[in-house]
């Protein structure tokens, strides 16, 4: 059924892109979710068999906006976001495979949430509403273009991002908003926040 | 009064009018709940911009127009998809527009240095890049990175000077090492520290000191009086005077070299409409002019939570309206010989295009011609196509420069790209 959805999406892409393709104006080559999947295989171990991560401090990648997978890709190339495995990893991807995996999570059932709501995570949601994380990352925290799906993360992941956020150790792609996002911030909110997004579905 | 003195007490003043500004607002207005983040009398907004200093007055109307639709794809461009956007750019006859330079990411201003190198600032990529050209070969350096968004690039007497948000640094002599940037003096450091419209253009006068935009860290605020203005900087020794107050976001501006005056383009406000406020053409005739921000827009349009009572009438109207969500930034004064001569002293300036609209306008070049006092100017579209058919942005010009033998390099943040524009009968 999924492979069959995946079959059918990625000819419509293909006739998407290809139509563009011969007006020559429309950047890159047509995404391939097949090529996609076969290359996630190799991330499988760590980001989990379906794209959910059951391994510590590591994403789940099912679900997360098509852009946002490949700005990350694309940071970790250049070196502007610096991860010891990371890096070495998407030093030896070109533009097609970044494309391609970026189409491929995107395509992929977005994890559900293994923890249920509670008090911290009902702090974490006013926290969330103060400071305006739905401006960037949708309504529902799905995630939007360049910015992540919040919801249903692993908590360990979302605290050490909004860590490296507020210590300026990684910045996004929106104009700095992260490092002001988080500026304000406690420890103890950031453990919070990250608390809630981890309990949305 | 010494220009630094000047300037302390035209900070003085206008903290002063915020600060009761401030008052007043608390005192009398019902909505002042919601404004209080936008409150310049209480310190953490000098040290830290609100949160949502972009997205804070978002309306349902607005909503779903986000910077975040204005990104690049995030695997670029190559050369063979930017020559084939050229092809569809539409310029006056006998113009034409072929690639430059490729390989420059969120290229911003640029400068000549003095044999012949091409610098040019970036955005968030924090680069500074060199460009050699060779016989029509040419060579990108990253010549330095990991500066906060060293947008601001100049050029004089063998130095290369950049504006990275809070600082403006001097490289001497940066020709002598074509692989990186020597050891720079901080020239000029009275800035505010946080990126929310810090990132800047500079333009050298002919006594040798920088006009330098200061932002307001918002999209509307009462805003710290340290920003909101123009101040022409003595790089020399660090003095400076403001020339320019109510000034929203400015990145980009010339001298007009018949009068000595400067010019400048300013980012009206977001979250009013598709097709409001216009954005500007500002053109400074006395010092410490107040060109209306916050309290009125385009001229002719009080703001409606911010104008507390003040009448557009106030302050110096835009020499010219260049339509809602334009962004113009960079601009230069054609003084070349190769265009033909009624271009000669005309503006050339970039439209960077829109965000906070529901359909994309501007990424486009336009042509302004004014008389040296500013009476009489007109606007006519001077190089268009980077907005395909699908509505999508195949490019955003932000700056132009012109070239020894006449010809004009625009540079482009989306696409990581330096065009050049010629003419030939």
């Amino acid at each position: 059924m999924l492979r069959a959805m995946l079959s059918s999406m990625r000819l419509l892409l293909i006739a998407v892109s290809a139509s563009a393709f011969f007006v020559g104006t429309e950047p890159g080559s047509p995404a391939d979710l097949q090529a996609g999947q076969d290359l996630a295989a190799g991330c499988a171990g760590c980001h989990g068999a379906d794209g959910i991560s059951e391994a510590p401090l590591t994403p789940s990648l099912a679900g997360q906006p098509d852009e946002f997978v490949q700005w990350q890709l694309v940071y970790f190339r250049s070196g502007a976001r610096k991860d010891e495995v990371m890096g070495p990893i998407a030093q030896a991807l070109s533009n097609d495979d970044i494309r391609n995996l970026g189409a491929f999570y995107a395509s992929l059932p977005s994890p559900k949430p293994t923890i249920l709501p509670d008090g911290l995570s009902q702090a974490g949601e006013k926290l969330a509403a103060l400071h305006r994380c739905r401006s960037c990352h949708a309504d529902d925290l799905n995630g939007f273009r360049a910015a992540a799906r919040l919801s249903g993360q692993r908590e360990d992941v979302l605290l050490k991002a909004l860590r490296d956020f507020k210590s300026g150790k990684r910045v996004g792609s929106g104009v700095a908003s992260m490092a002001d996002a988080t500026f304000e911030l406690s420890d103890a909110d950031l453990q919070a926040l990250s608390h809630y997004l981890a309990t949305r579905p | 009064m010494t220009l630094s003195a000047t300037l302390k007490s035209g900070a003085a003043t206008m903290l002063a009018i915020a600060v009761a500004g401030a008052a007043l607002l608390v005192a009398t207005d019902t909505r002042s709940e919601e404004l209080k983040s936008y409150d310049s009398s209480k310190k953490d907004f000098w040290l830290h911009p609100p949160d949502d200093w972009f997205m804070g007055d978002e309306t349902q109307e607005q909503k779903g127009t986000h910077v975040l639709n204005t990104l690049p794809p995030p695997t670029g461009f190559t050369d063979d998809e930017i020559k084939a956007t050229l092809q569809k750019i539409k310029l006056p006859p006998g113009f034409k527009i072929e690639l430059w330079a490729s390989g420059v990411p969120e290229a911003r201003q640029m400068a000549w240095g003095k044999d012949g190198t091409l610098y040019v600032g970036s955005f968030l990529a924090t680069n500074v890049y060199a460009i050699k050209d060779d016989g029509g070969q040419r060579t990108v350096k990253t010549i330095a990175k990991g500066m906060k968004m060293p947008t601001g690039i100049a050029y004089r007497d063998g130095a290369l000077y950049v504006a990275d948000i809070d600082k403006i640094y001097k490289y001497d002599n940066p020709e002598a090492n074509p692989d990186e940037l020597p050891e720079p003096k901080v020239v000029y450091d009275d800035m505010p520290p946080y990126p929310p419209h810090g990132w800047k253009y500079l333009a050298f006068d002919k006594d040798g000191w920088l006009y330098v935009p200061f932002g307001p860290p918002c999209n509307e605020c009462l805003p710290p009086t340290s920003t909101s203005q123009i101040r022409r900087v003595n790089p020399g020794n660090g003095l400076a005077e403001i020339v320019a107050l109510g000034v929203r976001n400015s990145v980009g501006g010339d001298v007009d070299p018949r009068t000595g005056d400067y010019w400048f383009t300013e980012n009206a406000r977001d979250w009013l409409g598709d097709d409001v406020p216009s954005d500007k053409l500002n053109h400074i005739t006395k010092i410490g002019e107040h060109f209306g921000y916050p309290y009125c827009h385009q001229g002719d349009i009080p703001d409606p939570k911010f104008a507390m009572g003040h009448k557009c009438s106030e302050f110096s109207p835009p020499a010219l309206k260049l339509g809602a969500h334009m962004a113009p930034l960079g601009m230069k004064f054609y003084t070349g010989d190769q265009f033909p001569a009624d271009y000669k002293n005309n503006i050339i300036l970039t439209e960077h295009g829109s965000w906070n609209r529901h359909q994309f306008q501007g990424a486009r070049l336009v042509r302004v011609t004014t008389d040296p006092d500013g009476k009489t100017v007109k606007q006519t579209e001077f190089a268009t196509g980077w907005i395909g058919e699908d509505g999508k942005y195949r490019g955003r010009p932000n700056d132009v420069l012109e070239a020894k033998d006449g010809s004009l390099l625009v540079a482009d943040d989306f696409t990581g790209a330096i065009y050049r524009i010629s003419y030939s009968k």
